[in-house]
């Protein structure tokens, strides 16, 4: 046990390893893919925002002030940046192109491999996060208001929660792939409906009450509206939030376990 | 001496319009072996109209205005740029998808030999046939805002143009930005940049801040694309951005025409 | 058909170690070299030749071919194809020629080959009749009816590479670029796809430029060879003076059923290459002295079983790419 640990570390670090160089080899299209939409979106929507309480200055909107709202969106930015990185499609291309065949071999298995570059990507993520943070902090200072150490530790770790919640949806739906030649419409499918459910586009504040009712029973709030609120203080229940998380991650995983185990089985069966 | 010259632009309009409808046959024949992938995008596209109406909808659940204009001169706006970008999907957008890939792979060679613009088969040779059944339901929501908004007569004659138009300017655009993968090979990322300014787009000019809706105009004219032609159809006396409009799609084509040719040139063909 | 003076063609690359550092550098700071693909080539192909291209992999055999058919441009050089600058690719240009790659398929993955097909007719404006007749006299040809309707992606590499013979030729090309179309290919496939090729030319006497890295595809095809080594042409001629370039002589090996002595005179004056039990060797004879020394070991000697080689050619191939400096 002793000696086995370090070598397994080292095979998970190597893996992490080789998927930062490649992210550095295609620097530009891990910037335009995963940053860009994340500043885009936010630079719309403080527009967007801007424009509507021009209509009612110094006014409140639902609850929220102008203030209030821009930095709803801010923090929702760090949420997706610690929480949307890892893809599934390159899995699903591994799998469409027969490429599995090696991990079938190797003493580290495709799980194991994705999960590493997960990790890999996430601790990308967490630097940009946080250097996001900062500027943020610079520029928009004077909305953020300061800095609170407690609820930032606990959105910080509700994030990271809803970063595996991600990984795994994206790792189940990729392997969609032993059965489809395409598999990014389920994946972008469940984003359409996530975003629109979560918060991300408009505090759930805003949506028709009947509606925010039946979302309590879903996992949605969980992945951008509760992170949010944690990170402005305004949620008092985050171990409840880190629950419900949780149990979706063992639910997907374990969904994730029973596609691969029938998929391989397709897999070795007819040789694809 | 005109009417040979006639002649030949007659024939060789046929000759396109020839291989054009070869393109459609084949899309459909290929759409068709995928159906669940064909019934996915459907039903994808469709989330996105219901969450993207649905959050214009919630926010004029709490504000009257955005802007100068109301619930219903917004919704007729997102009407028309998701019609827009509905006949973008059905017809251009997947090129620029497999573009990346046609380079990458070399197969570009192949669309290089062919007595064709490499122009034309390279961005109007993969239609998605299910993406018509969408326009068809887009078309719906235009006619239904439009009622709202009391459109004039001459407005519902232009309308077909005025999104034809903004339809050209997107898509020749898009062209001149997937031209640039002949010089990075990372197209996907490529891609989302394409992405990014849509999403700029879809949100009407008004909003934007003077300097940014400054560039948006006449440096990169994506504001063009729906914001002109609406703000035309509502106001007749308001046709600078329509005439801008056209303008951009001329000055758009003789950048693409250079871009594309030094794009050609530099080509170097994978080997294998 | 073809003239090309000083044809020349550079690529740009730059390199990166391996590891995480090297990356981050490479971010900013990136060292290009500029290689040669093919460097200042003369060649003139006549009308209803089949000429071979060879040269070990890398040699420029490929990009020569892209620059002739106007797929990439040159870097320096005048090049005249069909009397037409490929690169400028003119329309009539690109009705004239064919280029078909081992490697890489022209068809639409996702369909039928009959579908890619219509569609090609519709690129070179064939007319129904002649589209027909055509489609049909290329399947008998090839032995390709039976899968015309299968989606491509099915279809097995023997069987995928014949559909793409057909689609370069359905616009009756008057020039034809074959490059590594036999690759992959089992033994009998290659001999279906050769003896196509043969009976095609034979027919219409259409020019053909092919390369391949199997010699009996060039043995049974070209009458002419050029030999690309690192970009720069090596060899232009006739395929019979290639086979000689390294002198008259043949290659014979004998068996024999007990162990023979190598001291003999005999065989050191042939230049022999024993087995380690002495029982196999191979000797390099001159051309006119071929029937005597053979029938005087077989005279002689306990032999079971002899052979001349088949192809000289494969044996000047091996032996030029692993000293290029024979021939220059």
């Amino acid at each position: 046990m002793m000696t086995s640990l370090p070598i397994e570390f080292l095979k998970w670090f190597q893996t992490m390893k080789v998927s930062w160089s490649e992210i550095m080899v295609y620097r530009l299209n891990f910037l335009l893919m995963v940053i860009g939409p994340m500043l885009v979106l936010f630079f719309i929507k403080y527009n967007v925002w801007s424009s509507i309480y021009q209509g009612t200055p110094g006014q409140e909107i639902n609850g929220y002030t102008f203030a209030e709202m821009i930095s709803y969106h801010l923090w929702f930015m760090i949420v997706s940046m610690l929480s949307m990185a890892y893809s599934g499609e390159d899995l699903a291309e591994d799998i469409r192109l027969g490429r599995i065949s090696s991990y079938l071999i190797y003493p580290f298995n495709f799980w194991q491999f994705n999960t590493a570059r997960f990790f890999s990507i996430e601790c990308i993520q967490i630097g940009i996060a946080l250097i996001t943070l900062g500027i943020s902090f610079l520029g928009f200072g004077h909305i953020l208001g300061k800095l609170d150490l407690p609820a930032f530790c606990a959105g910080f770790g509700i994030s990271i929660l809803v970063g595996f919640f991600w990984f795994t949806i994206q790792y189940t739906t990729g392997l969609l792939a032993f059965w489809f030649e395409e598999t990014w419409t389920f994946r972008v499918l469940f984003q359409i409906i996530a975003h629109f459910l979560s918060g991300a586009i408009i505090p759930l504040d805003f949506y028709p009450s009947w509606l925010v009712d039946i979302l309590e029973y879903s996992p949605f709030p969980t992945l951008a509206y509760i992170p949010v609120k944690i990170f402005l203080g305004s949620y008092e229940e985050p171990l409840k939030a880190a629950f419900i998380l949780l149990f979706w991650i063992v639910v997907s995983t374990c969904i994730a376990a029973w596609v691969w185990k029938r998929g391989l089985k397709l897999y070795t069966a007819a040789g694809m | 001496m005109i009417g040979q010259m006639w002649n030949r632009y007659r024939q060789r309009f046929i000759h396109y319009f020839q291989v054009y409808s070869g393109f459609f046959a084949t899309s459909f024949i290929a759409a068709m072996s995928f159906r669940i992938h064909f019934v996915l995008l459907i039903v994808m596209d469709l989330f996105f109209y219901v969450s993207t109406l649905g959050s214009v909808h919630i926010i004029y659940n709490h504000v009257s205005m955005i802007g100068p204009w109301n619930r219903e001169e917004l919704l007729f706006f997102v009407s028309v740029m998701l019609t827009i970008q509905q006949c973008h999907m059905a017809f251009v957008s997947e090129n620029f998808w497999l573009f990346s890939s046609t380079i990458r792979t070399g197969a570009l060679d192949f669309v290089l030999l062919k007595p064709i613009s490499a122009l034309f088969s390279s961005f109007f040779r993969h239609i998605r046939p299910g993406s018509f059944i969408n326009i068809l339901i887009t078309w719906i929501t235009v006619i239904y805002y439009g009622i709202e908004v009391h459109l004039g007569l001459l407005a519902w004659v232009l309308l077909p143009f005025c999104i034809l138009s903004g339809l050209i300017l997107a898509s020749s655009l898009d062209m001149v930005i997937a031209s640039s993968m002949f010089w990075m090979l990372e197209g996907t990322g490529i891609n989302f940049l394409r992405i990014e300014l849509q999403e700029l787009s879809r949100w009407p000019d008004f909003i934007y801040g003077s300097i940014t809706s400054r560039i948006l105009t006449i440096v990169v004219p994506v504001l063009l694309i729906g914001s002109a032609p609406v703000r035309f159809l509502f106001d007749h006396s308001d046709w600078l951005p329509l005439f801008g409009l056209g303008v951009a799609i001329i000055v758009v084509w003789v950048v693409l025409h250079f871009v594309w040719n030094a794009g050609l040139n530099i080509y170097e063909s994978a080997s294998s | 058909m073809i003239n090309a003076t000083g044809l020349t063609k550079r690529f740009k690359s730059y390199k990166k170690p391996p590891g995480f550092f090297a990356s981050l550098k490479s971010l900013f700071y990136r060292q290009y070299e500029t290689n040669y693909a093919v460097n200042s080539f003369d060649v003139h192909i006549e009308p209803g030749e089949i000429v071979g291209l060879l040269g070990p992999n890398g040699a420029g055999k490929t990009t020569l071919m892209k620059m002739f058919t106007g797929i990439i441009t040159p870097s320096d050089g005048q090049l005249k194809v069909l009397g037409y600058i490929p690169a400028k690719r003119d329309r009539l240009f690109r009705k004239q020629i064919a280029l078909v790659m081992g490697q890489k398929s022209q068809l639409w993955w996702d369909i039928p080959a009959m579908d890619s097909f219509q569609l090609l007719q519709r690129y070179y404006e064939i007319d129904n009749t002649a589209f027909q007749s055509r489609v049909a006299e290329l399947a008998h040809l090839l032995g390709a009816e039976k899968f015309l309707d299968v989606h491509v992606r099915k279809l097995s590499l023997g069987e995928r590479m014949k559909v793409e013979l057909m689609a370069c030729l359905l616009h009756e090309p008057k020039l034809i670029f074959l490059d590594e179309p036999t690759i992959g290919l089992d033994l009998i496939a290659q001999k279906n796809i050769r003896d196509f090729l043969k009976k095609y030319h034979e027919k219409t006497q259409t020019t053909i430029v092919l390369t391949s890295h199997y010699m009996a595809d060039v043995e049974a095809l070209c009458s002419r060879i050029i030999l690309i080594l690192d970009g720069k042409q090596g060899f232009d001629g006739p395929i019979g003076e290639f086979e000689t370039l390294l002198g008259h002589e043949k290659n014979v090996s004998f068996l024999f059923s007990e162990q023979q002595d190598p001291i003999n005179s005999l065989w050191k004056e042939y230049d022999a290459q024993w087995n380690k039990e002495h029982t196999e060797v191979d000797l390099r004879l001159p051309e006119e002295k071929l029937r005597e020394v053979c029938a005087y070991i077989l005279q002689h000697y306990p032999v079971i079983e002899f052979s001349t080689e088949k192809m000289p050619i494969e044996r000047v191939m091996k032996t030029v790419m692993s000293n290029p400096k024979l021939i220059q």
